[in-house]
């Protein structure tokens, strides 16, 4: 079997994806054996611009040159893998979405703000076609592996469609409830093994809603431990600001 | 942790290899299958295997041919998602796992010597095509045979040269239906239920057996019991999400029954009262 | 079936024996009140007061993942079926839970047999302890006789002050307490003391649920369209964390794990819940239990109604583990009374 080709890039992001790749170890040296990596700024400092097999894209769409890049990507490669909240769902950056460009820029560029462009900010979907999606900021490791052995062997992936309630309670965490924590956990999509709550933290929902969230119910769940549902509303914008009514 | 060996495991594989695939239309396509080590499918009728390819997944698929022609065994597969997908790509030498058959089939011994009136909608020609086959090679067991086909539009017919023989036998009374079609279309245009009132039949001496979409049931039993066939002399096949075909897994129970173990087929009585069999 | 007694400064030798030459499991502690059963060597690690653990023993019976089949395509569709065993003690099991894995044991011998879990489960020795009194209040153990001792154990510990009185009820029980040699022989004033706190548990433990036990099933079959369920189903977040919590909840997903290489792998059972949203859906797009309420009347009639008419069992063990786990707060007692209540 010939080595597939695979570069990473990245648009609007932190690169932490990346660096959660970089660091993957001894699974890392198992991918590279099956995969000819021809770009990865944290690895590789060699940029060719021939066909790619696969493409892994980080980061969000922002401006007009985020968006000739990610046309360009798509063009020269057979799939396009999202990878990290801010490809797949806006992620961060789409807090912006909650307020006027115009307002966001004066604050961060100051008077300056005319010389930097933006525009709403969307996930790799809105504007390309994306063949695997990889939910969370950043990316759980075992969770890009299963990813990329279904792009190899060209199978779709099915991202888990239940809350990471399921993970957590696998895992025996004491539920954040129990000590009177706010915790995404019962609306968020499943697929990081809990990774968060596992150490320690809440869920901050960085893998998106569940297709079919109960919303009256979480709030009615928050009301009942005395929490503020508008901290729920706030904390679910805090990854999902660029969702559209037609996105899962 | 120790690893030891599972014999006669309900989950473990037989190997078929792929003798030949034919394409029926788009979106399905027809597999030959030969189970190698010299094992024989010895299925019933109406049963269904659990089809796999391993790195890929399982999915349970109706044996769409008659345990009376032994060498081989076929399954007329849609494209219908991951699996299914990838199954399509295989080619002829290719090999797939097998297990079973599993769960109850047609009603054989009381349908021998029965009138039998058959009603397909769409891909559930599937399963009834091996009873059809079964009947053709003992064709003298049995009564008096209709057969009534209906689907979306003259494309989407399954099987359509084997229908044309069945078409032309003097033993089968065969009649079709699609739901639309163009203006150079010959045959019957609407819903499969209006061929029913037309069928000559006598409705004690009948046994009807209907397999389609679930919308097409609470129609198509309708249509018969004003025929005057007995409930009990009604059955059909009932899909559900299945994963194990044992009975343990949960996917695929209606109320108290195990689709995989206590059906597909069921009898109308049995079901009749089970909320959430008949949509 | 035949008693010894264990005095409680011997128990300590007895996990010590145990751990020679084998895992023991026990409940431990975590924080907020709450448990799991986790591997122990000592039996300071090991919490004698636990309420239900988070998960139930089933983890250990019926893991959350593992390998039913390895495979190797490079020369066609190979397998091997196979199974992961591990001579193992679980120690400090409740009545509520050995009913758990007595249900768990009926629906894998049930014909298909399961091999790989009737394989496993042989390699298990299991130790019980009674419960004294309730463990909260989320409990309904009593209502279903579960706080009561049936079976299922090699051995079982009742708690009688300065020692246990030990149940012996199989031969392999009876060989661990030969070979240990830290029991000694029951006394009159044992028996005694057991029947004394017997009658001490007819008082503190009441059916929770004004219903009686033949009048469960019936109370399900009447209520199938009842709006309790429309009400429940409005408050589930459909996490499936009841299902998973709950030690009878059996329901599993297969999927294929492949290495890098793509040709060898795994073919794993993993835990599925029946509450997930895809759980019952078909390929053309159909769902058959589509809505929360729907998935929960499922959940309720496979602990209640279903299994009496396959398994003559009620499947709910009254451990009270779907109530403690709901955030949600879809408490079993409360809508066992709003069945009730509308059936008045
Ligand atoms: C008894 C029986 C007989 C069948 N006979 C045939 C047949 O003869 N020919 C044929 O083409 N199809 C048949 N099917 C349907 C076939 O099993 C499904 O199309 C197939 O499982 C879809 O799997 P997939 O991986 O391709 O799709 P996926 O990508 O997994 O999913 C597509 C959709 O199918 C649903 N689905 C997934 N797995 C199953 C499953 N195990 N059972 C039911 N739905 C599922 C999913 O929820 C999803 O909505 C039969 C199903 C049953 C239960
Ligand atoms: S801690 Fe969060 S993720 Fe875990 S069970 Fe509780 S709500 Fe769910
Ligand atoms: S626990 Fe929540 S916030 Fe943490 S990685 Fe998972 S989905 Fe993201
Ligand atoms: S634990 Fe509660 S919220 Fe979660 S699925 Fe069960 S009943 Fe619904
Ligand atoms: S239904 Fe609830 S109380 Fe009953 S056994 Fe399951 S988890 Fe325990
Ligand atoms: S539910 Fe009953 S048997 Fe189980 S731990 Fe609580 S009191 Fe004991
Ligand atoms: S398919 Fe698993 S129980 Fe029927």
């Amino acid at each position: 079997m010939s080595r597939p080709t695979v570069a990473f890039f990245e648009l609007a992001s932190c690169e932490g994806c990346q660096l959660q790749v970089a660091n993957l170890g001894e699974e890392l040296l198992a991918i590279l054996d099956r995969i000819d990596l021809v770009e990865f700024r944290e690895l590789l400092t060699e940029r060719p611009d021939g066909p790619l097999d696969i493409a892994f894209v980080e980061g969000s769409v922002v401006n007009a040159e985020c968006e000739a890049r990610l046309h360009a990507i798509r063009q020269r490669s057979e799939l396009l893998i999202a990878y990290g909240s801010c490809a797949t769902i806006g992620g961060v950056n789409a807090m912006a979405n909650g307020r006027p460009i115009s307002e966001i820029q004066a604050e961060v560029y100051g008077d300056q703000a005319e010389r930097f462009a933006a525009a709403r900010v969307r996930p790799l979907h809105q504007l390309v076609p994306v063949d695997y999606f990889i939910h969370g900021c950043p990316i759980y490791p075992d969770e890009l592996i299963k990813v990329l052995k279904a792009a190899l062997a060209h199978l779709p992936y099915n991202i888990p469609d239940y809350a990471v309630c399921v993970e957590c309670l696998l895992n025996e965490n004491v539920c954040m409830y129990e000590k009177k924590v706010t915790c995404l956990g019962p609306v968020t999509r499943a697929g990081c093994n809990a990774w968060c709550i596992n150490n320690g933290n809440v869920c901050y929902g960085c893998r998106g809603l569940v297709s079919n969230p109960n919303r009256a119910g979480a709030e009615a769940v928050l009301s009942r431990y005395h929490l503020d549902s508008r901290l729920i509303a706030n904390k679910m914008l805090m990854y999902n600001g660029a969702l559209e009514p037609t996105d899962e | 942790m120790e690893k030891i060996a599972v014999r006669n495991s309900g989950y473990q594989i037989s190997r078929g290899r792929i003798s030949r695939v034919t394409l029926l239309t788009e979106t399905e396509r027809l597999f030959t299958i030969v189970l190698q080590n010299n094992e024989t499918l010895d299925h019933d009728p109406g049963q269904f295997v659990e089809v796999s390819r391993f790195g890929v997944g399982e999915v349970p698929i109706s044996i769409c041919s008659s345990p009376t022609r032994r060498d081989a065994f076929e399954l007329c597969i849609r494209a219908a998602g991951r699996v299914t997908a990838a199954l399509h790509r295989l080619k002829p030498g290719d090999e797939v796992g097998i297990r079973g058959p599993f769960g109850v089939g047609f009603p054989m011994t009381p349908l021998a010597a029965s009138d039998v009136l058959l009603i397909a909608g769409g891909l559930g020609i599937a399963p009834l095509r091996s009873l059809v086959h079964y009947i053709i090679d003992n064709r003298r067991d049995f009564g008096k045979v209709d057969i009534l086909l209906g689907c979306r539009d003259p494309q989407s017919m399954l099987f359509s040269a084997e229908l044309e023989f069945w078409r032309q036998r003097i033993d089968i009374n065969f009649l079709c239906s699609v739901d639309s079609a163009a203006a150079e279309w010959e045959g019957n245009i609407g819903l499969i239920t209006a061929l029913i009132p037309g069928v000559n039949l006598d409705p004690f001496k009948t046994i009807a057996i209907t397999c389609g979409p679930s919308v097409m049931y609470r129609f198509v039993i309708a249509e018969l019991l004003k025929k005057g066939i007995p409930p009990a002399h009604i059955y059909l096949s009932l899909e559900r999400h299945m994963k194990c075909g044992l009975g343990k897994c949960g996917h695929c129970q209606i109320e108290n029954l195990y689709c995989c173990q206590d059906g597909p087929v069921f009898s109308y009585p049995q079901i009749k009262n089970i909320r959430g069999a008949l949509e | 079936m035949s008693g010894v007694l264990l005095y409680k400064s011997e128990l300590c030798g007895l996990i010590h024996f145990l751990v020679a030459d084998q895992t023991v499991i026990a409940p431990v502690p975590l924080t907020h009140g709450q448990f799991k059963f986790a591997a122990v060597t000592t039996l300071e690690e090991i919490a004698l007061d636990a309420i239900p653990t988070l998960l139930p023993p089933k983890k250990y019976f019926l893991p959350p993942q593992e390998s039913l089949l390895q495979y190797d395509t490079t020369q066609g569709e190979k397998m091997q079926a196979e199974v992961a065993i591990e001579e193992t003690v679980l120690f400090g099991l409740h009545t509520c839970d050995l009913a758990g894995i007595q249900c768990l044991d009926m629906v894998f011998a049930d014909r298909p047999k399961d091999l790989h879990y009737m394989i496993r489960k042989q390699h298990f020795t299991l130790i019980g302890l009674e419960c004294n009194d309730y463990c909260d209040s989320s409990a309904n153990c009593a209502m279903l006789f579960n706080h009561l001792p049936k079976g299922g154990y090699d051995l079982f510990l009742t708690d009688l002050g300065d020692y246990y009185f030990v149940d012996i009820n199989t031969h392999k029980g009876d060989l661990l307490v030969e070979k240990s040699g830290l029991f000694v022989p029951v006394t009159p004033a044992a028996q005694d003391n057991l029947q004394k706190l017997r009658q001490i548990k007819t008082k503190r433990f009441k059916s929770e649920i004004p219903i009686r036990y033949q009048d469960i099933k019936p109370l399900f079959e009447a209520s199938f369209e009842s709006n309790v369920w429309t009400d429940i189903g409005a408050k589930c977040l459909a996490c499936g964390n009841c299902t998973n919590a709950c030690p009878t909840c059996y329901c599993f997903d297969i999927v294929d794990e492949p290495e890098f290489d793509l040709t060898r792998g795994k073919r794993l059972r993993i835990w599925d819940s029946c509450q997930h949203e895809n759980f019952a859906r078909i390929a053309g797009g159909e769902n058959f239990r589509k809505e929360r309420g729907d998935r929960q009347r499922h959940r309720y009639n496979r602990k209640f109604h279903y299994p009496m008419e396959r398994y003559k069992q009620i499947f709910c063990t009254g451990c009270g583990r779907c109530s403690r786990t709901c955030m949600a707060r879809i408490d079993l007692k409360e809508t066992f009374n709003a069945l009730i209540e509308e059936c008045r």
